[in-house]
């Protein structure tokens, strides 16, 4: 009988041990709105990426405060605001009164569920992701680390140059929040003096939903919708009245026109080149170097990832060519032998801390790609250091430029040197981590890491040395991996470094210091 | 008033994941009497080439064909007539076939230890024959340092298990056998060593939910040869209670909602005059699923019977 009970006691303790581990798992940034480290008074007169101007989008003088108009929309306000229902609540909590977090999750989100590589159909051909009938099969876009880093560009870039548009009219016409003009209005963030018209919210939002809905065309309806939730919880909070709202909404779309006009003509249309193009990269660089890069899966894919990446118009590198690092090794030279023999030597020998570090930062299909860890980082950094929303976007926008940047000239360098990965030059070489589609030298994961951290330590000189310690890890995860060189890693740490180097010289020049 | 023990016993009955494997498993209605043991090593090899991805049966060629073999060996130990205790100490070996387009290395290692506690809470005459009911209790958990989220070739979903089954076993005095077991198995937490996943949205962690599931069993048997010989055909079913489906083209990942049938063959034969030894060979194939292998397995194994 004891027994019995021990068991059955045992059994119901095992059973609750087990599903008590099962607490919700993290989907996002945990934070609550904060108080923010300043407000940035003069950001109006920071120069912006891609305006002309902070006043290239004009809008008008908002009506005083003491008039009918506004005394209306403050009615309005207090009855939105007040006896919000828990869902409502809820969603206040979730925005922020930084709602950049979200925006820039949500964007990572559609990555990650985008970075699908399109397979092979029943006859072993393959087609791809079509921007003109986007349902696909396969759909588009296939969000691979080019696609994102420059998705990500765009989107910070346009939320960068409407916050300064926003900042340049708010301390221009200084209208007061609406707690600071009625006492009756409890907002549910911080109270804070920087003045809400235009809504720097709503810019947010709209040049988030327009950008985004570029990139991602079949996420239209579900941008629109988190927009339309996100407008709404400006007045729920009780922080920006209707007129706010929509100057800052107007503003969003603006920017956001300039800067997709921009990435309509960059180049990322003709980067995924034809076979005949891509044949005759791929000859060229035989006849200068004697080697070339091949696919092996299985079926073929007749050309590599984005063989014309290298040739999108970089953000702050004047020609991709100054950046391009010296050429590798030979196959076959001591050098490569020696780094042949290392690779062998991890395969062989693998130990736990490799692999996780190999798998820390892979990054591979399905998740946010490298960039999208990035901008992980910089999320988390901008909130332990409580940075305002436009210091938040001009960390993202200079982050992802360089990041972007820094992605053209590693494509460049893979396109130009065509160098072949380790499972083409080592007989019978197993991985652990997945062989991309496109040539070895230099490793992407090493430039992208580089120039972020690069750019983030420019900004949080505290974290500087933790994120050059990133960079150099995410570097040698690839090494681990077996799908690199050191060499590939080495010259492409440095590589990303001396890019981002570009978009930092530009950043200490914006007015922002 | 011993039933009655049991069948509070029987009232949080129990599982593991070893569902194919046969001889003294969590799953049978076999029992050692008190101070027997029976310790078994089998053979395990597994193909698929291949899989659901979700609904969708298809190939990969970046894995080709896809095989498993496991070592397995077991003890069952009868700490009571009607208690006894089962542990299997699983090592798995994967790889891809050769040539395939993804040149993955495989991977190798101990799985989980899986723990069962079998009880036999009824066994009494009914009609032509005996009707038994027994329920087991089992707790798994990974044995070694191996990575779940490297699926295909991951050893195991690398979480604990906690199951819970019930056996309802009828033989006629002739022979002939049916079976049905049903178990619910509770399922942990797995690590990944990446902190970020989607499972139909991000995730920020390192931690996978791995789906509880359903398992169920009908078996249909007879002894032949006075009793030399084993030999039943069955059929099992797993049901995941919740998780996502594989992505298209994409890897599939621990977080999967798993669902499969699958019908098998076993025989087991127990020579009279190598006193104790027995021999058994199965096989079982896959029929239906949705996010996993439609693999097959062949098992053959060595089980050898003695008092302690």
């Amino acid at each position: 009988m004891n027994k019995n009970i021990t068991i059955i006691f045992v059994s119901i303790c095992l059973v609750l041990a087990i599903t008590s581990c099962d607490d919700e798992l993290p989907t996002m940034a945990s934070f609550a709105d904060y108080t923010y480290s300043s407000l940035d008074q003069e950001a109006g007169s920071w120069t912006p990426i891609l305006q002309t101007s902070a006043d290239q989008v004009a809008i008008d003088a908002p009506f005083d405060i003491t008039s009918d108009a506004y005394i209306a929309e403050l009615t309005d306000l207090k009855s939105a605001s007040a006896n919000l229902t828990d869902d409502q609540r809820k969603k206040v909590k979730y925005w922020t009164n930084n709602p950049l977090i979200r925006w820039n999750e949500i964007a990572l989100e559609l990555v990650a569920k985008y970075n699908l590589i399109p397979g092979p159909n029943e006859d072993d051909t393959y087609t791809l992701p079509n921007p003109a009938s986007p349902e696909g099969p396969p759909a588009f876009p296939f969000a691979h680390p080019p696609y994102a880093c420059r998705a990500f560009a765009y989107l910070s870039v346009a939320q960068f140059d409407g916050l300064i548009s926003a900042w340049h009219y708010k301390y221009m016409f200084n209208r007061p929040a609406p707690y600071n003009v009625d006492d009756a209005i409890a907002p549910a963030y911080e109270k804070s003096s920087l003045p809400s018209y235009p809504s720097d919210g709503a810019v947010i939002a709209a040049s988030s939903r327009e950008v985004l809905s570029v990139m991602f065309p079949l996420e239209k309806e579900y941008l629109a919708a988190k927009a339309e939730e996100h407008l709404q919880s400006l007045m729920w909070a009780g922080i920006n009245v209707r007129s706010d709202i929509e100057a800052g909404e107007f503003i969003g779309q603006e920017v956001a026109k300039v800067a997709l006009a921009r990435a309509a003509g960059d180049g990322m249309k003709k980067a995924q080149a034809p076979k005949a193009v891509s044949d005759s990269i791929k000859a060229a660089a035989f006849a200068r170097f004697g080697w070339q890069w091949d696919n092996l899966e299985l079926p073929t894919r007749p050309v590599g990832l984005t063989p014309l990446f290298g040739k999108v118009r970089m953000w702050n590198v004047p020609t991709v060519e100054e950046v391009r690092p010296i050429a590798p090794p030979a196959p076959g030279s001591a050098e490569f032998e020696e780094n042949v023999k290392e690779l062998k030597h991890y395969a062989d020998n693998m130990t736990d801390e490799w692999r996780a570090i190999a798998n820390f930062w892979q990054d591979g299909l399905g998740t946010y790609t490298p960039p999208g860890h990035w901008n992980r980082f910089a999320k988390d950094f901008i909130i332990k250091y409580k940075q305002n929303p436009i210091r938040s976007a001009r960390t993202f926008a200079y982050m992802n430029m360089a990041i972007m940047d820094a992605g053209i000239s590693c494509w460049d360098t893979k396109y130009y040197y065509h160098y072949p990965r380790p499972i083409q030059t080592i007989p019978g070489f197993k991985t652990i981590a997945g062989t991309p589609n496109f040539p070895s030298y230099t490793s992407g994961h090493s430039v992208f890491s580089a120039a972020g951290a690069a750019v983030l330590g420019y900004i949080f000189p505290q974290e500087a040395e933790l994120c050059n310690s990133w960079a150099e890890e995410a570097a040698i995860s690839r090494v681990y991996g077996g799908i690199h060189y050191r060499f590939d890693a080495v010259v492409g740490t440095n590589q990303g470094r001396k890019v981002a180097q570009y978009s930092i010289e530009r950043a200490k020049n914006d007015g922002a210091n | 008033m011993k039933s009655n023990k049991y069948i509070l016993f029987g009232i949080s009955a129990f599982v593991i994941g070893l569902t194919q494997v046969a001889a003294q498993t969590p799953t049978d209605a076999f029992m050692m009497k008190q101070r027997e043991s029976c310790v078994a090593l089998i053979y395990d090899m597994s193909s698929f080439d291949h899989y659901w991805e979700g609904d969708l049966l298809r190939v990969n060629q970046t894995i080709e064909t896809v095989t498993r073999n496991t070592v397995l060996p077991m003890i069952a130990i009868g700490l009571h007539d009607k208690v006894n205790l089962i542990v299997a100490t699983p090592y798995v070996k994967t790889k891809s076939s050769e040539p395939n387009g993804g040149k993955f290395a495989g991977a190798k290692g101990f799985q989980d230890i899986g723990i069962s506690l079998k009880g036999e809470l009824m066994n009494k005459q009914l009609g032509p024959g005996k009707l038994a009911l027994l329920t087991t209790v089992s707790f798994s958990t990974p044995m070694s340092n191996y990575l779940s989220d490297y699926m295909p070739y991951s050893l195991g979903f690398g979480a604990p298990e906690f199951g819970a089954r019930g056996i309802v076993h009828y033989q006629l005095d002739k022979g002939i056998y049916a079976r049905v077991t049903g178990a619910h198995l509770w399922r942990g937490q797995t690590e990944a060593e990446r902190d970020y996943y989607y499972n139909n949205g991000s995730y920020y962690t390192a931690l996978m939910d791995v789906p509880d599931a359903w398992n169920y069993q009908a078996v249909v048997g007879s002894w032949l040869w006075n009793y030399t010989l084993k030999v039943e055909c069955n059929y099992q079913g797993l049901m995941s209670t919740s998780g996502d489906d594989i992505r298209k083209y994409n890897a599939a990942q621990p977080t999967n909602k798993v669902e499969f049938g699958q019908v098998g063959l076993t025989a087991q034969y127990y020579p009279k005059a190598a006193k104790g030894l027995g021999a058994l060979v199965y096989y079982s194939q896959r029929v239906s699923g949705k996010n996993t292998a439609k693999s097959n397995n062949l098992g053959v194994g060595l089980t050898y019977q003695f008092k302690i």
